[in-house]
C-alpha cells in the first residue's frame, strides 16, 4: 500500500508553495543584506530570466514537442512593449512594473497566435524555418522602426527589475505551466506530441491547442523580455537574433525535453559557465560549444530527459523509505546494483 | 541600363547562393538535416584560401584547389564525427548539434585569426565595360563557373553510379541498402560535395566582396538555407533555381528600396513560401500515410 | 431501422488514380461488419474518408442523420466516429491511463483558468475522468497497468488499449483496422471475445477491417468485398466464402505472383 501524502493531495500545493516563499525569501534577503555582491545579484536576476525562457520554451519544444527557433522574437517584443509602456507612463514603481510586464506578455502572446496560426498547419523542419524566419523578421523591424529607437536601440529603462520580481515570476511560470501540463489542456498538448493524427482521431483539436500551447510559451517569453528591459536598461534589436533563440533551445535541450527542472538546472549552468570560464575568456566559447556538441553525441536526451522533479513525490519517497523495515538493505542492494554495472561495464 | 546592372548583381549573388543551396538541399535530401553548419564551410573555404595565399605565397590556384579539397574532406570528418552518431536520435538533436558544430567552427577559427576581417586578394582583378557601368571579371567569372559547375552536377546526378545511388538513398535508405549501396560511403559523398561547392562559393563570393571575418557564414549560409526552401529544399535544381532569386531579390532591394530591408525582404521571402506553398516550387509533398 | 452510418456513392481520385468508387453501406446499432480484400484494395482508404482524414472526391457520409462533410477529424470522432488504426498509434510515452484519458477531453469542460489555479471544477472532472478511464480500462482486463508506460505494453495489450482509447470517445460508430495484426490464434480467440462484449456493453455500429478469416467469419454478420477500390461482393459470411469472384479476386492475386 503505497502511502502518498504529499505526492497526490492538495496537502502539496501549501508543500510548494511554503517552500516556494522560502527561496524567494531567503534570495531577497541575500541580496540586499549585502552578503551577495552587485556582481552576484546581477548574475541571480540573468538566471532567473534564463531560467523563465528556458522554461516557456520547453512548452513548445519538450511538451508540444515542436521545434520553434525564434523564441528571442517574443523576449524582444516584450522587452520593446514593456519598456514603450513604461516610459510613457508616470505610476509608481510597484503599480508600473508589473503592468509593465504583462503588457509585455500580452504583446509577445499576441504575436505568438499572429505566428503560431499560420506556422503550426505545417509539420517539424518547416516549422523551425518558419519561426526562425519570423524572428529574424521581428529584430530587423524592430531595428529599422523610430518608436524603438533605430539602429540605436532604446535607452534609458528604469531598473526595477528586483530580485524579488525577478523569483516571483519564476515562480508563476513554473507553477502555470506545470499545472497546465498536469490538466486535461496539458494532456492535449502532450498527445499531440506522441501522436497528432491519433489525438486529432480522439477528439483533440490540434490546431488550436498547439497554438495555445505556442501563445502561452511566447507570453512567458515576453515577460522574461520585460524583465530584461528593465534590468539592462538599454535594448538592442541586433541581440536578439537567431543566436539568443539557440541560446534558450540549447538550455532547453540540455537539461532535456519535457523536463521542468531540467530546463531550471540547465538554465542556471548555462547562464553561470560563461561567467565561470572568464578565466580561459578566448577558449571559453570555444569549450561552450565543444561541450554542447560532446553532450549531444553522448547523452542526447539530455540532463533528465523526461523526468520531472515534485517535492511532494520525493518526500513521500523519502517517508516511504524511512517507515520501511529494512531500509539499509534496500540501500545496499542498490550499492550492489551499481557495483555489478559497472564491473558489467567495465 | 541600371536594371541590368543590378541583375547582373542579382545573377552574381544569386549564382553564389545557388552553390550554397546545394550543399544544403543535397544534405537534407539524403539525410533530412538541416546542416546549420554549412554556412560556416564557406567561411572555413574563405580563410584556408587566404592563408595559402596570403601567409604561404603560394599560386592562386593552389588555394583553390585546396581549399575545396580541404572542405570536402572536412565535412565528411564533420558528418562522421558529430552526425553519423546521432542518425537514429531525434532530429532536434542532430539539428541542436549542427548549431553546436557551427558555432565551434566560428568560435575556433574567431581564436586562430580574431575577429578583425581580413583582406583576400581578387583573383580575377580587372573589368569590363558594359554600356555605362563596369562589371568586374570576378562577377563574370563567378556567374560561368556556376553555371559550369550547376550543369555538371546536373550529369553527375542523372547519369553517375554516384549520382544514382545519391537519389537512391534520398528516397528509401533501407530500399538503397537492399539494393546493395553503401549508404555510408554515398552519405559521406554527399557532405563532401556539397562541402567542395561551399568552398568554390567561397573563394568567388571573396573575390568580389573582399572582407573575411569568421561569421561570415552565417548570415550568408542563412540566406542561401532560404533560398534551398524556396526552391524546394530536397530539389537540386530547386537550389539553383531558389539561389538565383534570393539574389536577385536580394539586388533589387538593396539597389530601389534599402540595403538595411534587404534581410527582411528575405526572410519575408522565406514566409510566403512557406505559408503558400512549404514544399517550394520544386519540392515533393512530404504526407504521412495513416 | 434507421441506419446509424449511411455512405453512398463515396469514391476518391488521387490525382490520376481512382482509389475509391462508388462506395455504398449502411451499418446499423449493433451490427458488426467486415470490410476485406486484397491489399490495396482501399479498405484503410475507405476509414481515412469516413474519419476526414482525406476528403472524398464525390459521395456522401451521414452519421445519425447528419453530414460528416467538411467537418475537421476532430468534429467527426467527437459526433461519434472513433477508430483503430493499422500500425497501433497509442501514446508510448504517456501512462496506460492517460492514454483513456485523453479520449475524454471532449467531454470535460473545466476551463483553462480553472485547470490552472486548480478551482473545484478541475478536481472533480480529473475525478470523474480516472473513474471513468480506470472502468474502461477493467472492461479490456487492463486496470492493473494503468500506471504503466503504453510503450511498454506487449503488442496485444495496446492493441486492446487502442481500441478501449476509442471507446472512450463515446463513439456512435467504430472503426477498426486489422485489429488482429501480428496476434497469434489465442490473442485473435480474445479478440473475437472482445469484440463481442463490446456490442454487447456498448450501444455502437462495428465495422471491422481483417485479412484473418477466422476472425470476419467468426464474428461479421455482414461482410463487404473491396478489389481495386470498388465492392465487388456483398453478403453474409457463408455467401462470401463460396463467391466465386470473391475467390478469384483473391486466388487470382496468387496466381500473378
Amino acid at each position: 500500500m503505497k502511502h502518498t501524502v504529499f505526492a497526490k493531495t492538495p496537502v502539496k500545493y501549501i508543500l510548494n508553495t511554503v517552500c516556494t516563499a522560502a527561496v524567494i525569501t531567503l534570495l531577497v534577503l541575500l541580496t540586499s543584506g549585502g552578503a551577495l555582491n552587485n556582481y552576484q545579484t546581477d548574475l541571480l536576476k540573468l538566471i532567473g530570466i534564463n531560467i523563465i525562457l528556458a522554461v516557456s520554451l520547453n512548452l513548445a519544444a519538450g511538451f508540444l514537442g515542436q521545434l520553434p527557433l525564434g523564441h528571442a522574437g517574443f523576449m524582444s517584443i516584450g522587452a520593446y512593449a514593456a519598456a514603450l509602456f513604461s516610459k510613457s507612463v508616470a505610476l509608481p514603481a510597484n503599480i508600473e512594473f508589473p503592468m509593465a510586464l504583462l503588457v509585455g506578455g500580452l504583446f509577445a502572446a499576441a504575436f505568438g497566435v499572429i505566428i503560431g496560426l499560420p506556422a503550426l498547419r505545417l509539420h517539424g523542419d518547416y516549422l523551425a524555418i518558419l519561426t526562425l524566419g519570423f524572428g529574424e523578421i521581428i529584430r530587423v523591424i524592430i531595428q529599422n522602426m523610430t518608436i524603438t529607437g533605430g539602429a540605436s536601440g532604446l535607452r534609458g529603462i528604469e531598473k526595477h527589475t528586483s530580485i524579488f520580481w525577478v523569483y516571483l515570476m519564476v515562480a508563476a511560470t513554473i507553477f502555470v505551466i506545470t499545472t497546465f501540463i498536469r490538466s486535461r489542456h496539458g494532456r492535449a498538448v502532450l498527445a499531440i506530441r506522441e501522436d497528432e493524427i491519433a489525438a486529432e482521431a480522439s477528439g483533440i483539436p490540434t490546431t488550436r491547442y498547439k497554438v495555445m500551447a505556442f501563445t502561452i510559451s511566447a507570453f512567458f517569453a515576453g515577460i522574461a523580455g520585460g524583465l530584461y528591459a528593465h534590468y539592462l536598461s538599454i535594448l538592442d534589436a541586433a541581440n536578439f537574433g537567431f543566436m539568443k533563440s539557440v541560446e534558450i533551445l540549447v538550455m532547453v535541450v540540455l537539461g532535456g525535453l519535457g523536463s521542468i527542472i531540467g530546463s531550471v538546472v540547465a538554465a542556471t549552468g548555462l547562464t553561470l559557465l560563461p561567467e565561470l570560464l572568464r578565466g580561459f575568456s578566448d577558449y571559453r566559447m570555444v569549450i561552450y560549444s565543444l561541450l554542447l556538441v560532446v553532450v549531444m553525441i553522448f547523452k542526447p536526451s539530455g540532463l533528465f530527459g523526461k523526468y520531472d522533479f515534485s517535492l511532494g513525490g520525493t518526500l513521500d519517497s523519502a517517508i516511504l523509505w524511512l517507515r520501511s523495515p529494512n531500509k539499509f538493505h534496500t540501500v545496499r542492494e542498490k550499492i550492489a546494483k551499481l557495483k555489478s554495472k559497472k564491473g558489467g561495464k567495465a | 541600363m541600371t536594371l541590368i546592372y543590378q541583375l547582373i548583381n542579382g545573377l552574381q549573388l544569386g549564382a553564389i547562393y545557388a552553390l550554397v543551396a546545394l550543399g544544403y538541399s543535397m544534405v537534407y535530401g539524403i539525410v533530412q538535416l538541416i546542416n546549420f553548419a554549412h554556412g560556416d564551410i564557406i567561411m572555413v573555404g574563405a580563410y584556408v584560401s587566404w592563408y595559402i595565399i596570403a601567409k604561404m605565397n603560394a599560386p592562386a590556384w593552389v588555394s583553390v584547389v585546396a581549399a575545396i579539397v580541404f572542405c570536402a574532406l572536412f565535412g565528411i570528418l564533420i558528418e562522421k564525427v558529430a552526425y553519423k552518431p546521432l542518425r537514429r536520435s531525434a532530429r532536434i538533436s542532430l539539428l541542436i548539434t549542427a548549431i553546436g558544430i557551427s558555432l565551434l567552427l566560428e568560435n575556433t577559427s574567431q581564436l586562430i585569426f580574431t575577429a578583425n576581417p581580413r583582406m583576400f586578394t581578387n583573383i580575377f582583378s580587372g573589368a569590363i565595360n558594359i554600356g555605362e557601368r563596369s562589371v568586374s571579371y570576378a562577377t563574370l567569372v563567378t556567374i560561368v563557373i556556376s553555371v559550369l559547375i550547376m550543369i555538371g552536377l546536373t550529369v553527375l546526378v542523372s547519369k553517375t553510379k554516384i549520382g544514382r545511388a545519391m537519389r537512391a538513398v534520398s528516397e528509401d535508405n533501407a530500399a538503397a541498402q537492399l539494393m546493395g549501396i553503401n549508404v555510408n560511403n554515398t552519405i559521406s559523398f554527399t557532405f563532401g560535395l556539397g562541402s567542395a561547392l561551399a568552398a568554390v562559393a567561397a573563394i568567388l563570393y571573396c573575390c568580389s566582396y573582399q572582407q573575411i571575418s569568421p561569421t561570415m557564414g552565417s548570415m550568408l549560409g542563412l540566406k542561401a538555407f532560404v533560398a534551398a526552401v524556396l526552391g524546394g529544399i530536397g530539389s537540386m535544381p530547386g537550389a539553383m533555381i531558389g539561389g538565383l532569386c534570393i539574389g536577385i531579390a536580394e539586388a533589387l532591394t538593396k539597389g530601389y528600396i534599402s540595403s538595411q530591408l534587404s534581410d527582411a525582404v528575405v526572410f519575408g521571402i522565406l514566409i510566403i513560401v512557406l505559408l503558400l506553398k512549404p514544399t517550394g516550387i520544386l519540392g515533393r509533398s512530404d504526407k504521412e500515410k495513416v | 431501422m434507421t441506419p446509424i452510418l449511411d455512405v453512398s456513392g463515396l469514391g476518391i481520385d488521387f490525382g490520376g488514380l481512382q482509389a475509391l468508387d462508388d462506395f455504398n453501406i449502411q451499418v446499423a446499432s449493433k451490427e458488426i461488419v467486415g470490410l476485406i480484400g486484397p491489399n490495396g484494395a482501399g479498405k484503410t482508404t475507405v476509414f481515412n474518408l469516413l474519419t476526414n482524414v482525406y476528403k472524398p472526391t464525390r459521395g456522401s457520409i451521414r452519421l445519425a442523420g447528419s453530414n460528416t462533410r467538411g467537418k475537421t477529424i476532430h468534429a467527426v470522432n467527437v459526433s461519434g466516429i472513433a477508430r483503430t488504426f493499422q500500425n497501433i498509434r497509442i501514446f508510448k510515452e504517456l501512462t496506460v491511463l492517460d492514454n483513456v484519458k485523453i479520449a475524454l477531453h471532449q467531454n470535460m469542460r473545466s476551463t483553462l483558468l480553472e485547470c490552472i489555479f486548480r478551482l473545484p471544477r478541475y478536481w472533480k472532472e480529473e475525478h470523474e475522468a480516472n473513474r471513468r478511464a480506470m472502468e474502461l480500462l477493467e472492461v479490456f482486463h487492463m486496470g492493473e497497468h494503468a500506471g504503466d508506460l503504453a510503450g511498454s505494453l506487449p503488442y496485444g495489450a495496446q492493441r486492446r488499449l487502442e481500441i478501449a482509447r476509442a471507446l472512450a470517445t463515446d463513439p456512435k460508430v467504430l472503426l477498426l483496422d486489422e485489429p488482429a495484426a501480428g496476434m497469434n490464434n489465442t490473442e485473435t480467440h480474445e479478440l473475437l471475445e472482445t469484440i463481442r462484449l463490446i456490442r454487447e456493453q456498448f450501444d455502437i455500429a462495428i465495422i471491422l477491417i481483417e485479412h484473418d478469416m477466422s476472425l470476419v467469419m467468426g464474428i461479421c454478420e455482414r461482410i463487404l468485398v473491396l478489389n481495386y477500390g470498388l465492392i465487388i461482393a456483398h453478403g453474409t459470411p457463408d455467401e462470401i466464402k463460396n463467391n466465386p469472384t470473391v475467390i478469384e479476386a483473391y486466388l487470382g492475386q496468387q496466381r500473378g505472383e
